[in-house]
């Protein structure tokens, strides 16, 4: 203990410019930052198909969704992931009268993506999709070089670790937040989210006929609204907000045919979200 | 087709029922557990004449409790930072390499306990504690928590927010504890870095709000825990002991107020 609180120091140091630097200091932390970091998989497209929206819904959705994902093979690099839905809530339901910590919730609730995954991979399977399990993280270049359709569950891997949420009880750090990071951690081109509704409107357009739809918005614009449900993960938006390389987020109908296309192709469609100025 | 059903809009009520205003109360699952977590820098990279002692020290609070140890990064995590940082990598990608280090330091923590129960947790193994704490071990895991490449960017920069510190601080909030010690290099916090600041003040006792209200430039624990200590459901207090000084661990495991306690206040 001579040395706490001294200026010598007996420690072995590698010697980098963080090196007995406290990583909390904010000057040190601010010095880290670049507008722009390494894209890493920059020609890839995030598509995450929703839980409720799209693949509770059955046939009826996914069918025809499927077929779309098949023809755009070849065309787009791109990842699919997948949402939980009804069961999750159920989950929820059950755990939270239950008494299960925010992070046992958060930690139950992949199994169900899971299930959704595996139904998903069983009707893309004969058009090169592969479900990809996250320790196999890094063979996705060689999934997309391949023209392979790699099919991930979205939410992130938190667990019991999930931090405590700021509003409520349940986990913050959902599915479209998932997608969102790992697509912004690789510097894809874009997310596009496919639901059920025709982007993002002001209020639940399935339970308020006088909602109108939100075309085109920036992270911050959305967050100003103080909508009391989003249509996507706060967490996403706030997300958004500080993104680095992944500027542009998509919300489309899936019942709509060609949508997802066209939102690939770069075109206006359902919801545009942006991060704007940083 | 399955459509969304009256079902589905009940169970969302029932939902926004259970999560409502002071409806949910979630069950602690091993309140008795003391996480504490051993400092990279601070401890680790001391070596021998830091370490020796404090393991003695955790050897005899096993006797009393039962203890879950989360090991730090230190000179090395910053080497792979720096380096990462220099490639542009992102935040992410940092978290993700950011995990080796505090894991090479809970295998070597592991490997100097192994003849007092010391046994090497994956975060996969979390489940399997109550068995650990059965058979007398002492689990000793990484301190980072699982987030990898999922870690968000923070507001300006492109250093992981949550690191060790808060690993261990949200593995202490889900078993359910009411206080997480932080093993450090300095009687706790200070209104400056010690080791560079003759001025600083110690803070002995401080409310998490009150220390966010500061605003300091720098701190002792990653910031997210004093964040997460004011809406947290479990943990009250987190605090910094100097594994330096001789007993403050066991001290401050019994209860005893040594170093910095930082409360929930409000």
């Amino acid at each position: 203990m001579d040395d706490a609180g001294s200026r010598t120091d007996p420690r072995p140091h590698l010697e980098t410019r963080l090196a007995r630097e406290s990583l909390v200091d904010r000057g040190l932390v601010r010095s880290t930052h670049t507008d722009v970091e390494l894209p890493i998989l920059p020609d890839a497209y995030m598509v995450g198909l929703g839980g409720a929206s799209v693949m509770d819904r059955g046939q009826q959705i996914v069918r025809p969704l499927v077929e779309e994902i098949a023809g755009l093979r070849g065309r787009y690099k791109f990842v699919v992931g997948v949402g939980g839905g009804a069961r999750v809530r159920h989950t929820y339901r059950i755990g939270m009268d239950l008494g299960i910590p925010t992070g046992g919730l958060a930690q139950l609730v992949g199994a169900m993506e899971e299930c959704n995954a595996i139904l998903l991979q069983a009707c893309l399977a004969k058009h090169g999709s592969i479900l990809m399990a996250r320790e196999h993280f890094w063979e996705l270049p060689l999934y997309l070089d391949s023209g392979s359709i790699p099919i991930v569950i979205s939410i992130p891997p938190y667990h019991f670790w999930e931090p405590p949420p700021e509003h409520g009880a349940l986990p913050e750090h959902g599915s479209d937040f998932g997608l969102f990071i790992m697509a912004e951690v690789l510097g894809m081109k874009s997310l596009v989210l496919v639901k059920d509704t025709d982007g993002i409107f002001t209020a639940d357009p399935k339970k308020d006929p006088s909602a109108t739809p939100i075309r085109r918005t920036t992270a911050a614009e959305l967050l100003a609204r103080n909508l009391p449900s989003y249509g996507v993960d706060r967490e996403m938006l706030v997300a958004l907000s500080r993104a680095r390389n992944l500027l542009r987020v998509q919300v489309v109908s899936g019942a709509r045919r060609g949508a997802l296309e066209r939102a690939l192709a770069g075109q206006d469609e359902g919801t545009v979200l942006t991060r704007g100025a940083s | 087709m399955i459509e969304t059903t009256q079902a589905t809009e009940k169970i969302l009520a029932e939902i926004d029922t259970l999560a409502g205003e002071g409806a949910f109360s979630p069950v602690a699952l091993m309140p008795e557990t003391r996480v504490l977590k051993i400092g990279g820098q601070s401890i680790m990279d001391r070596g021998r004449a830091a370490l020796f002692p404090l393991l003695e020290e955790i050897v005899l609070a096993k006797q009393k409790y039962p203890l879950l140890i989360g090991a730090g990064g230190g000179t090395r995590a910053r080497h792979a930072y720096d380096t990462a940082l220099d490639l542009g990598m992102p935040t992410g990608v940092l978290a993700a390499i950011g995990a080796y280090v505090p894991r090479q330091n809970a295998r070597m923590l592991q490997m100097l306990l192994a003849r007092h129960g010391g046994i090497f947790i994956l975060h996969d193994d979390f489940e399997k504690l109550p068995l650990y704490f059965r058979l007398g071990c002492i689990p000793i895991m990484t301190g980072m928590p699982p987030f990898s490449y999922w870690e968000k960017p923070p507001e300006k920069g492109r250093i992981p927010m949550h690191r060790t510190d808060a690993g261990v601080f949200l593995s202490a909030e889900f078993l359910g504890c009411p206080r997480v010690w932080f093993v450090k290099d300095e009687d706790g916090l200070y209104t400056a870095d010690p080791k560079k600041d003759a001025g600083a003040r110690h803070l002995p006792r401080i409310g998490a709000r009150e220390l966010l209200a500061m605003d300091l430039h720098d701190l002792i624990v990653e910031r997210v825990c004093v964040e997460y200590l004011c809406r947290a459901r479990f943990v009250r207090e987190i605090q910094i002991v100097n594994g330096l000084r001789r007993g403050d661990l066991l001290r401050a495991l019994d209860g005893e107020a040594v170093g910095t306690i930082i409360y929930r206040d409000g």
